[in-house]
């Protein structure tokens, strides 16, 4: 493919392999180094002039300064004549604090989904996913929840949290039956992980057989990796929109989905001008 | 009719302690109290901002020191004036005495000119008018849409020198490197002290480094025809056969010299920031053998990263006098050498005169053109 070029920041490096290696392409050379001040510095070692570039950074581990390495690349690569600057953002940083709607932006942005390849985990990695019950751990999600119990053909259920006095703990309720089956949970995104710990008691308490919590963004900060090794979950499957490496070391239970298919795919599509809303429901190969 | 003239708030956008003192000093000064938000990360490393009271109508200061952290220093402040824009706060500027990457304004080769990226987002983020303090480079101020007051603590850095250094009139005020050179003869011009220039480095400094690309490409014709004949097939070939573009020489770099006599003096060395040691302490070695008898640095940013306390510990150099501007607490207990002079009055005293719509030209009174 003439005239594209991908970079990587140091926040995922190897998702950015593995985009590249699925397009086909080298990464692009850039050096980005800090100083001794703690100042960011970014070279981009090629020449992007005239050239589609693509910019592939995540918002986690310290997010402001991969944050600052992004927007100085991104500086860099348009006073170096580039053509066109996409920057790919697999967890988008500050999303809890504003809602990342398209509406927000003045750019254009193309919100994919993880759900394709959550499907194929699940009818690849569950024997018993015809008989499952998929669960969402808060009442916001239900929409999530309703679309793949809707493509897989199973039930779905979720819990709310009730508050019965202004002082009371809130008490957790299970809206839906999960006696007898395999639950999944399924959330897009995993921080400190209380939510989840309390939803997985909850639905064995209400006779789950096995319980399977399926994220699309696995932060994992503070306690998460302690609550998650202390209970009681078959699997905790994430996608390696943010690196997992380190964190499985100490977590055996943690599985990853890998979907650099999925943005390799993007990317193709929006450097050739060709539709991307395919990959709202397929998975390429 | 008398219009009561709608009142400042002060917030500090700093999450640490030790960035915050100088916030507390300067609303003691002030007589005002600092405004009541929380700023903090959370687990997964982002910022967080809460303003705990109301902003509608009010002029704002935000003061931010930048510490260790850099990024975090900058998006704590970006995120801050953005609550107060959203809150509609009718001006909101940002105190920022040592303006962070401005060592980065020049372009490098495929660099980026952070400075400038930096001074988009702090318009867009919603500040309309700036208060720092000796930027790297003047020209940094054209990078903003609005008003940047560029104060100077050579005032304070001055004073130091005539109280507290014993036997001033015995010193002579010592650049670096050529480029510290105008600096340094503002000093001197001041005190009525001699200058020195010390020149040649062993390595040249990263944050100088001169944009290093060539245009169109030097590629030597080796063919022996010049003129119209194209070498075929190789893809090396000059862009305009024909034009012979002289190879650039690189600079040879001569050993350390010092222009200027410090034989029997004290060595006043001054400096806007200082940084990476190592270049000071190779001068302060350079002057010592020069016949100097006492070495003091004088710089108003000090960053002092690294392990630059234990370097400045073991050299020659006798005192390195630094501002408040960035906080340097955990530096100063690592070596007794490093003094600090307090700027929170300057900053004060702008803050009021911007609030009160006075001039600020007493602030500028003993200003040279070169400082």
């Amino acid at each position: 493919m003439p005239n594209i070029k991908i970079f990587s920041g140091s926040s995922h490096p190897d998702l950015g392999q593995k985009i590249s290696d699925r397009l086909g392409l080298e990464l692009g050379k850039v050096v980005t180094k800090k100083f001794s001040n703690q100042e960011t510095c970014v070279e981009i070692g090629e020449s992007v002039r005239g050239e589609d570039v693509y910019i592939v950074q995540s918002g986690c581990g310290e997010i402001n300064d991969n944050l600052m390495e992004l927007l100085i690349m991104i500086n860099a690569c348009k006073i170096a004549s580039a053509s066109r600057v996409t920057a790919v953002i697999p967890c988008f940083p500050y999303a809890r604090q504003d809602k990342k709607d398209k509406g927000f932006f003045d750019i254009p942005v193309d919100n994919l989904y993880a759900e394709p390849a959550v499907l194929k985990w699940i009818k690849e990695n569950i024997n018993e996913w015809k008989n499952c019950t998929i669960v969402s751990p808060d009442a916001g999600g239900a929409k999530r929840v309703t679309s793949i119990a809707d493509r897989l053909n199973v039930d779905f259920a979720l819990i709310h949290k009730e508050r019965k006095k202004a002082n009371e703990v809130d008490r957790m309720v299970l809206v839906g039956d999960v006696k007898d089956r395999v639950a999944i949970l399924v959330d897009d995104m995993a921080d400190t992980c209380g939510t989840i710990c309390h939803a997985a008691d909850k639905l064995v308490s209400a006779g789950a057989t096995k319980v399977y919590a399926i994220l699309t963004h696995g932060i994992f900060s503070g306690p998460a990796i302690t609550r998650i090794n202390n209970a009681c979950f078959e699997a905790v499957v994430v996608t390696n929109t943010i690196p997992q490496e380190d964190k499985m070391k100490h977590c055996s239970k943690i599985q990853v989905i890998d979907i650099s298919m999925i943005l390799a795919e993007a990317i193709r599509r929006t450097h050739n001008g060709e539709s991307v809303s395919y990959l709202f429901s397929h998975v390429p190969l | 009719m008398n219009v009561a003239k709608s009142g400042y708030r002060v917030f500090s956008a700093n999450s640490t302690a030790a960035s915050t003192e100088l916030a507390k000093k300067i609303t003691e000064r002030l007589g005002v109290d600092l405004g009541k938000s929380v700023v903090y990360q959370e687990s997964n490393r982002e910022t967080r901002v809460d303003v705990k009271e109301s902003v509608r109508g009010q002029t704002i200061f935000i003061i931010q020191t930048v510490p260790r952290d850099v990024n975090t220093a900058i998006m704590e402040l970006l995120v801050m004036a953005y609550a107060l824009k959203t809150s509609c706060a009718k001006n909101i500027i940002g105190v920022i005495p040592y303006f962070p990457y401005s060592k980065q304004c020049k372009m490098r080769k495929r660099g980026s000119i952070v400075c400038k990226l930096l001074a988009s987002m702090l318009a867009k983020a919603g500040l309309t008018h700036i208060i720092t303090m000796d930027l790297h480079q003047k020209e940094i101020q054209g990078f903003f849409s609005f008003p940047v007051d560029n104060l100077r603590a050579s005032p304070f850095l001055l004073q130091y020198i005539q109280e507290e250094v014993p036997d001033y009139r015995n010193a002579i005020i010592v650049a670096k490197s050529p480029s510290a050179a105008k600096r340094a003869q503002s000093y001197a011009e001041r005190l009525r002290l001699g200058l020195a220039v010390m020149h040649g480095e062993a390595q040249c400094s990263e944050s100088d480094m001169a944009d290093g690309r060539h245009s169109p490409p030097c590629v030597r014709n080796t063919s022996g025809h010049p003129g119209l004949e194209l070498p075929s097939g190789s893809k090396q070939q000059a862009p305009f056969p024909g034009i012979e573009l002289p190879i650039m020489m690189a600079k040879e770099k001569p050993p350390i010299t010092v222009v200027g006599d410090v034989g029997g003096r004290i060595a006043i060395i001054v400096d806007d920031i200082i940084d990476d040691v190592e270049d000071f302490v190779a001068a302060a070695e350079i002057l010592k053998e020069r016949g100097a008898y006492k070495i003091y640095i004088m710089a108003t940013h000090g960053l002092l990263s690294a392990d630059a306390p234990r370097l400045i510990e073991e050299s020659a150099i006798d005192e390195v006098v630094v501002t408040n501007t960035v906080p340097h607490e955990v530096q100063k207990l690592q070596c007794p050498k490093i003094k600090t002079v307090d700027v929170s009055m300057i900053l004060a005293e702008a803050i009021r005169r911007i609030h009160n719509g006075e001039s600020m030209a007493y602030l500028f009174r003993n200003i040279t053109v070169d400082d």
